[in-house]
């Protein structure tokens, strides 16, 4: 197939507002090698001749070919153990202050968003089996949530590469994974069944308050893709799904003190977290 | 052949059975799981197994009323030793456990040592 015509300043513009309006995700001219790559990729998927052409019927199938579009632009580059520290604070810090009003048995609600393919989740199962003795104490449940639904698919499926097991000591992957062929492998059956996963835009609050709130949540790296605007969203969705109390770890470079005032900061050993106060009213 | 002892794990929460698991298991313990008391007695009809670990709130069959069908079955399924793992801890929750048929009961969270030990001593493994 010929190569694939760049995109006029005109058509990027239209394509980046479109996005925009439809999951607050923010492209400029700094992106646009990443924008075209995946256009030219979805435009060869759906045999389209012209960009015009496949923005009409990206317009036109918005439910279908959005969901397409958005799986072929969100980064979903990661691996288990990611930025360990926060796993540790989690464990030292956050849940000791979280049970401390709670009684055996309780619930203990932590969300990853977004998940990716669920490296972030099951490596949150896997840091608390390895690191809490009170796993058996109360209700732990693990939310995975993401905006593309391939990932979540893959995510479900539990199956991983090389790459993803990377950070994990051999003593770990022989734990919790049995090995297939081809270097990969899969994760243990009950660590996979510890984790719900479920499609979620972070700036559509329909579709956040629907999951409740939680104790933790893991929110690393994915405000950087949206603007002001929709970051302030987001941030604000984020804080009603947050119970009273409860803490969001962000990604080492980000800080919510520049997105939103409603959270307080504390500075744990490990790591650096947000907290909705406790006695912090509803946001509107 | 071998001289593995088998216990049949019921617990709803699937890092609880995990967790168990991977505690029992490297100390020479075979292991099956089972999601609630439903499962249990199911799986129970097909394979004897040497020890229960047993939840009490479960959906679907609670580990107590579990441990009282169990007891009504036939011999040897009825004798089969059950270890039951709570949150619960209160002196009428154990009245209750006892009175169910439960041999042993351990207040989650459970650690490590006493895991192994009350399960080697219930299902008769050497230590």
């Amino acid at each position: 197939m010929a190569e694939a015509a760049p995109l006029s300043r005109e058509e990027f513009q239209q394509l980046c507002d479109y996005l925009y309006r439809r999951t607050g995700m923010v492209f400029t001219e700094t992106k646009r090698y990443y924008v075209e790559r995946r256009v030219h990729d979805r435009m060869a998927a759906t045999s389209s001749p012209t960009f015009s052409s496949y923005f009409g019927r990206l317009r036109a199938n918005a439910q279908t070919e959005l969901e397409h579009f958005i799986n072929a632009f969100t980064v979903n580059e990661t691996y288990f153990y990611r930025e360990d520290d926060q796993l540790a604070c989690l464990t030292k810090d956050l849940l000791v202050e979280r049970t401390r009003a709670k009684k055996p048995g309780a619930s203990i609600r932590i969300w990853s968003a977004p998940c990716s393919t669920g490296e972030e989740p099951y490596s949150i199962g896997m840091w608390l089996l390895e690191n809490w003795p009170r796993v058996d104490d109360y209700d732990i449940e693990i939310l995975g949530s993401d905006i593309d639904t391939q990932v979540l698919a893959h995510a479900q499926a539990g199956i991983f590469g090389k790459r993803a097991l990377m950070r994990l000591s051999p003593y770990l992957v022989a734990k919790y994974f049995s090995p297939l062929q081809d270097d990969q492998w899969k994760i243990l059956d009950e660590l996979r069944d510890s984790v719900r996963f479920s499609s979620v835009n972070l700036v559509e609050p329909n579709d956040t308050r629907r999951h409740g709130q939680f104790d933790v949540i893991f929110c690393r790296n994915v405000l950087i893709y949206f603007d002001d605007t929709s970051r302030r969203i987001a941030a604000e969705n984020l804080y009603e799904n947050l119970l009273p109390g409860g803490f969001i770890c962000l990604g080492h470079t980000e800080s919510m003190s520049r997105i939103s005032p409603l959270f307080e900061v504390r500075r744990f050993s490990d790591a650096i977290v947000y907290q909705r106060p406790a006695g912090g009213e509803g946001h509107g | 052949m071998d001289n593995l002892k088998t216990i049949l794990i019921v617990d709803d929460a699937s890092l609880v059975r995990l967790y168990y698991r991977s505690i029992l298991e490297p100390a020479g313990f075979r292991i099956e799981e089972a999601l609630n008391g439903v499962e249990a007695l199911e799986k129970l009809q097909s394979a004897a197994v040497d020890l229960l670990i047993v939840d009490i709130n479960m959906p679907l069959m609670d580990g107590l009323t579990m441990l009282e069908t169990l007891r009504q079955m036939a011999l040897p399924i009825a004798a089969t030793p059950a270890l039951i793992t709570s949150t619960e801890s209160a002196d009428k929750d154990f009245a209750a456990a006892r009175a169910a048929g439960a041999n042993y009961y351990l207040v989650k969270p459970v650690d490590r040592d006493s895991l192994l030990e009350v399960a080697a001593m219930l299902c008769g493994a050497p230590q």
